[in-house]
């Protein structure tokens, strides 16, 4: 009996002597991942790569009920205002028919002008629609991750915009994934023009959800309310895109209100413009669908996070698009 | 009492009912939720999930389960690879070490003493990817946030992995 209890006791005490010796190798192991992380940029992003492919399938199935409850809500209170919405956009409508007429004449000039100055026409660009699956973010990071990858042509360094505005770039792209740097992100310096002077400046990402102005050539030039555009410096966005506003203005800040909104983040539109900052630029692989489909497919909850009121959202007029069913 | 090659099956796959609810609450916590505010706001689920089954069934969750859950949550969110797993080895650590102070406590003790504990957690982590991302440290208040909504959350999540205990994890 006695020789049975101290067989225990050595067992248990072997036990406890393997889990702290497994705790001390583990804590270790993180601290070497940790170091490796900083060193081995290469085979991180592989990992990264492989684990966010293989679970977004999973993310997808997970996101399904929060995105159809928001998608609810959101019609529910459409419904209740849909009678003075509806007169509201009978007059936006009548108002821009006239704009349409007169773009109409504003293009026809247009072309007649380029043709006659032989202005080299910018190359078209395309767009693939995918939906958020996931909000990698949260205090530590801005960023989320999408149900379209490689195979849908998407390419890093691509840029991502919502109905309101632009959303941010392709960090990392997995053949069914890809994980979008928001412009919130602590590690987001975009390079934008800011009100009707074009005021030169670098909007910086802190996590929060007002972005700041970094060296503003002109200071003085710049008023809340302004707008801010990308300036298209660095090759990185194309010059004009819909970025913000400038909400407030303290002492030495300037912080900007983005025009998207990353809690409303349902739909994203991943633009290949052509850019040189894009790496591995991967149009010629498209799927064929996505080549020559002329039609802007936008799925029903994109729509409905995409306001049509705002004018500088409307994507490029050259874009051809491709939706993945999903 | 000698098992059958199905009964065997079914006992393991119960005994791996922790992980997968682990897992399951680390993907979950990644999801859109579309509320306002909330995209700065990470929950730390898999933390509620390892905190519950370290008291519970600590012989179905070892050092092994945490280091991978964190280790994955790591290489989905983007954060330093490692901060995660670090964070959920400590707290499972004292867990492991205050057994004897969970002993037939109400539920409000292990409450309080989660809320701690998440706080450490979300400070630790605070401090770890502050020092290992590129970007440096994040505002401070976006981590409190998560830590309340955590802990906050905690009852349900209980709630939950109880639940599971009962009706999944009881011998037939």
């Amino acid at each position: 009996m006695r020789q049975q209890t101290g067989q225990i006791s050595r067992f248990g005490t072997l036990k406890s002597l393997l889990q702290r010796f497994a705790f001390l190798a583990l804590i270790g192991l993180t601290f070497a991942l940790m170091l490796i992380g900083k060193a081995d940029t290469v085979l991180l992003e592989r990992a990264r790569i492989a684990v966010t492919d293989a679970v977004t399938p999973l993310l997808r199935v997970m996101s399904e009920p929060a995105s159809a409850i928001a998608s609810t809500i959101s019609n529910i209170r459409e419904l209740g205002a849909i009678r003075t919405e509806n007169a509201a956009l009978r007059e936006v409508n009548a108002r821009l028919m006239q704009w349409q007429s007169l773009a109409q004449k504003l293009d026809s000039e247009n072309r007649d002008l380029r043709q006659q100055l032989a202005v080299v026409p910018e190359p078209p660009s395309r767009f693939v629609t995918a939906r958020v699956v996931a909000d990698t973010g949260g205090a530590f990071a801005q960023s989320v991750i999408v149900n379209a990858g490689s195979g849908d042509g998407v390419a890093k360094g691509q840029v991502v915009m919502s109905g309101e505005g632009l959303v941010g770039r392709v960090m990392q792209v997995g053949v069914h994934s890809a994980r979008v740097l928001l412009i919130s992100d602590i590690n987001s310096r975009l390079p934008v023009l800011v009100g009707e002077s074009g005021t030169r400046a670098i909007m910086a990402g802190d996590n929060g959800a007002r972005p700041r102005l970094l060296y503003l050539s002109a200071k003085t030039a710049v008023a809340p309310g302004d707008k801010v555009v990308t300036s298209g410096d660095a090759d990185a966005f194309p010059v004009g895109l819909p970025v913000g506003r400038v909400a407030r203005m303290g002492e030495g800040t300037v912080e900007v209100e983005p025009y998207m909104s990353s809690d409303k983040l349902q739909y994203v539109r991943i633009f290949d413009f052509g850019l040189a900052n894009t790496v591995a630029n991967t149009t010629s692989t498209l799927p064929a669908a996505a080549r020559v489909s002329p039609a802007v497919v936008v799925p029903a909850g994109a729509a409905a996070s995409a306001p049509a009121a705002t004018p500088a959202a409307a994507p490029p007029a050259a874009a051809t698009a491709s939706a993945k069913p999903r | 009492m000698q098992l059958t090659p199905l009964q065997r099956v079914d006992q393991s796959l119960r005994r791996q009912i922790p992980l997968l609810f682990t897992l399951s609450l680390m993907l979950f916590a990644l999801t859109p939720t579309h509320i306002p505010g909330m995209s700065h706001v990470t929950p730390m689920y898999a933390l509620a999930a390892i905190y519950f089954w370290s008291i519970y069934r600590p012989d179905l969750i070892g050092y092994g389960t945490s280091f991978t859950i964190g280790l994955l949550d790591d290489l989905i969110t983007g954060a330093p690879l490692g901060c995660t797993a670090l964070v959920l080895l400590a707290c499972q650590q004292i867990v492991f070490h205050q057994q004897k102070f969970f002993n037939a406590k109400p539920f409000g003790v292990f409450w309080l003493a989660f809320a701690v504990l998440a706080l450490g957690a979300g400070v630790l982590k605070w401090l770890c990817v502050g020092l290992f991302a590129p970007g440096g440290f994040t505002p401070f208040t976006d981590m409190f946030a998560a830590v309340l909504i955590t802990a906050a959350v905690y009852p349900v999540i209980a709630w939950v992995l109880a639940h599971a205990q009962i009706k999944l994890m009881a011998q037939p």
